[in-house]
């Protein structure tokens, strides 16, 4: 089939599912970024068993497998009497696994922070909030921003884990398989997705390059 | 506390230790109001130590420092204020990374002391002007030299309008056409009646601006002298050594 | 010695009143710990997940050999497709770095499309399309192809920042000595390149290793196949999925710490060469 017959027929389910890979990544990655910037706190917070807890919580998402996991959560949470509809189950894995390497990202640009700029900011009379505000996560953010736009595209990726699922409206991955059960959709049938999934992808480096040279510290 | 009685920086019986580093030795040393207190010593004599404790940079094990008569308070909002009141300059200038010059100076007084905006900006803009980095005012402390950071810092620290200044060897990083820019902005503010403790391996400038010099070996004050009779005939052995191996280089 | 982490330089040396709060707070926390544990066993024992059918065929030699040899399926698919992977890589970096600007260009689109598509699209595709188009594949290929286009795009981003990083006085120095273009690269840059990268590298297998779960959406016969199968020989879905996350979460864990290892270690060679 050729990609003009393709959308003649099945365009408006294209539509549906690009729609759909949109809405789960910017769910996703906002609980995400809530998600990781609350490990982080606690990973950096002066309570030992609050800070191995952390590192708990992010060795184990930045390490399970996406498909390990939705399986986990979609048929061995119910032998628990934990019962999630397909989406929220999705949704889980989507928002958990980017969250760890989130912190991952927020950390390292912690990290280049010199540990002069935290005594200067003591010496002048900074209280700990005023410090954590004004000095450590301005910086930290300003550095991560490229390693959370590359997460941004990574956590979109991830969400065609909603493929493995019976989720309606199909994602962007999903509609290929449905297409290519149903009628020959053939190398176009893919050509179509992986394009709006690159179409997406790049725009969302553009966007993060952008904001990355605005912001930038110079060192 | 306006006494002029009172020293704005005692320090009674200091100790510390790193581990089994002994690193300062009952330490008692006062700087009184107006009075420029140079600290000398070889590298690992304690000195920066000293230094750094006095705002609370580095606890002590036993001892009392006293900022104008006050203990330094051990934590929280108090020790914050303390510290609002003593200028504190760093080796590594210590600018923050993500502002501009100005916006370095006008941090603290905004977010600690709430100045006013315009007050706080135009008071920056003075300050950066004395010490010479105006025109700098609206880049960020990576594209300056060392000397122009320093110098901003020193501003920086002065926007706090500090009881006194504290410089833990604010030359040592710089290079040698740089550290006579510092040292004179240093040099003013002796001048301008500032009491400040320095910690600094510029003998010359030692000699001409300090009061009084404390050498340090070892993590005790060995010898505290006036800047002449030290340089010219130094009481203690130790202090002779340490000068002629200055001489010898 | 360690770099200094920001956790160490965030909090001063606590006074009297924070060290007993946070001596308070550790308690809470503790607390909370054993209680969320609690509350995670209670779960269990109340749906009768503790029973001791559900666990105690791990006793047994021989579910251990069917788990093992399914790990070796996914390990043997993992390396296969990271190792074409790298070497795909290597030839899109080369491509990348060409003279020919249409090269390049080429280079650059086929790095970006695929690490802007899912691996399971490319699962897909070579599950639905690729067998339609006459090429007959076995499932090991099916699944192992696909992972390494996912990933050849990323290796070979990481081999160019790879050989940016070699100090441009090496190949100076290099041409000055005679050497050709080929030689040089060779011979000179990129076996320096490759020791920066290797961590990358590392990083790169955890993600194939990771990608080749999806095998189940070719058949494959990997862990995740086999532990089906346990599934349904034990009738035990919840202990056998546990097990059978935490062997990844496992290998996955140690093969990122020696990534780092490898990265700090660099780095401190390096630091000690500049100094």
């Amino acid at each position: 089939m050729s990609i003009s017959a393709l959308l003649d027929k099945y365009g408006s389910l294209y539509l549906q599912a690009m729609l759909t890979t949109w809405r789960l990544t910017v769910i996703s990655f906002a609980g995400a970024m809530l998600i990781g910037l609350i490990v982080t706190v606690i990973r950096v917070c002066p309570i030992r068993p609050l800070r191995h807890l952390g590192d708990f919580y992010v060795q184990i998402f930045r390490n399970i497998p996406g498909a390990a996991m939705l399986i986990l959560l979609v048929y061995a949470l119910p032998y628990l009497k934990l019962n999630f509809p397909y989406e929220t189950c999705v949704l889980i894995a989507t928002v958990m696994i980017p969250s760890a390497f989130c912190s991952e990202h927020l950390m390292s640009g912690m990290n280049t922070i010199s540990p002069g700029q935290i005594e200067a900011a003591r010496a002048l009379g900074f209280t700990f909030f005023q410090m954590i505000l004004r000095i450590v996560i301005p910086q930290a953010l300003r550095s991560a921003v490229l390693p959370l736009t590359n997460l941004l595209v990574a956590t979109m990726l991830t969400t065609s884990l909603a493929s493995q699922v019976p989720l309606r409206p199909r994602d962007l991955t999903g509609i290929v398989s449905y297409i290519n059960t149903r009628d020959v959709g053939g190398v176009a049938a893919f050509a179509i997705s992986a394009a709006l999934y690159c179409f997406t992808g790049l725009a969302l480096g553009r966007l993060g390059g952008w904001i990355d040279r605005k912001v930038r510290i110079l060192r | 506390m306006t006494d002029n009685n009172v020293p704005v920086i005692d320090v009674r019986h200091a100790d510390k230790h790193f581990g089994k580093l002994h690193v300062l030795r009952d330490i008692s040393l006062s700087v009184n109001r107006g009075e420029v207190v140079v600290i000398i010593g070889p590298s690992g004599s304690g000195k920066s130590t000293l230094c750094r404790t006095i705002n609370r940079l580095e606890t002590i094990d036993s001892g009392e420092i006293l900022i104008e008569g006050v203990p330094i308070p051990p934590e929280g909002k108090k020790l914050a204020a303390m510290r609002s009141r003593i200028g504190m300059v760093f080796q590594s200038f210590n600018l923050f990374a993500h502002m501009t010059i100005l916006e370095n100076v006008v941090a603290a007084p905004r977010s600690v002391l709430r100045r006013n905006k315009k007050e706080a900006r135009e008071e920056a803009l003075r300050l950066l002007e004395r010490v010479g980095v105006a025109d700098q005012k609206d880049k960020v402390p990576a594209q300056l030299s060392g000397g122009q950071q320093q110098r901003a810092a020193i501003a920086r620290a002065l926007a706090m309008r500090p009881k006194a200044m504290l410089f833990d060897e604010p030359t040592s990083a710089l290079d040698p056409e740089m550290i006579g820019e510092v040292l004179t902005v240093m040099t003013e503010l002796a001048a301008d009646g500032m009491t400040m403790l320095i910690v600094t391996h510029e003998m010359n400038f030692a000699r001409r601006v300090a009061d009084r010099i404390v050498f340090m070996d070892e993590g005790a004050i060995v010898e505290e002298n006036t800047p002449k009779e030290f340089f010219e005939c130094p009481r203690s052995r130790r202090a002779r050594d340490f000068l002629s191996s200055l001489r010898d280089r | 010695m360690k770099k200094p982490s920001i956790r160490d330089i965030l909090y001063e040396p606590p006074g009297p009143k924070a060290q007993r709060r946070i001596r308070i707070t550790t308690a809470a926390a503790l607390l909370l710990i054993a209680g969320l544990v609690f509350l995670i066993i209670r779960q269990f024992a109340e749906t009768g997940q503790l029973n001791a059918r559900y666990w105690a065929f791990f006793g047994r030699g021989t579910t251990w050999r069917f788990l093992g040899e399914g790990l070796l399926s996914t390990v043997e698919a993992a390396v296969t497709g990271a190792l074409i992977s790298f070497a795909a890589g290597f030839v899109l970096m080369r491509g990348r770095l060409n003279r020919f600007p249409v090269i390049r260009f080429l280079s650059a689109a086929v790095i970006e499309f695929t690490r802007g598509v899912p691996t399971l699209l490319f699962i897909y595709f070579f599950f639905l399309a690729v067998p339609r188009m006459g090429w007959a594949l076995s499932s090991f290929w099916k699944i192992t192809l696909p992972c390494a286009v996912s990933a050849c795009g990323v290796v070979a981003e990481a081999l160019r920042s790879g050989v940016n990083a070699v100090p441009k006085g090496q190949r100076e120095a290099a041409l000055s000595l005679g050497f050709g273009e080929i030689r040089l690269f060779y011979k000179i840059i990129f076996p320096q390149a490759f020791r920066f990268v290797i961590p990358s590298l590392i990083a790169e297998l955890v993600i194939v290793l990771k990608d080749t779960t999806f095998a189940s959406v070719v058949s494959y016969a990997d862990l995740m196949q086999n532990a089906k199968v346990l599934i349904s020989n034990y009738d035990a879905m919840l202990s056998v999925y546990l097990v059978v996350a935490a062997i990844y979460i496992l290998i996955n864990c140690l093969l990122n710490k020696l990534s780092e290892y490898l990265a700090r270690r660099m780095d401190r060679a390096a630091e000690r060469g500049a100094a």
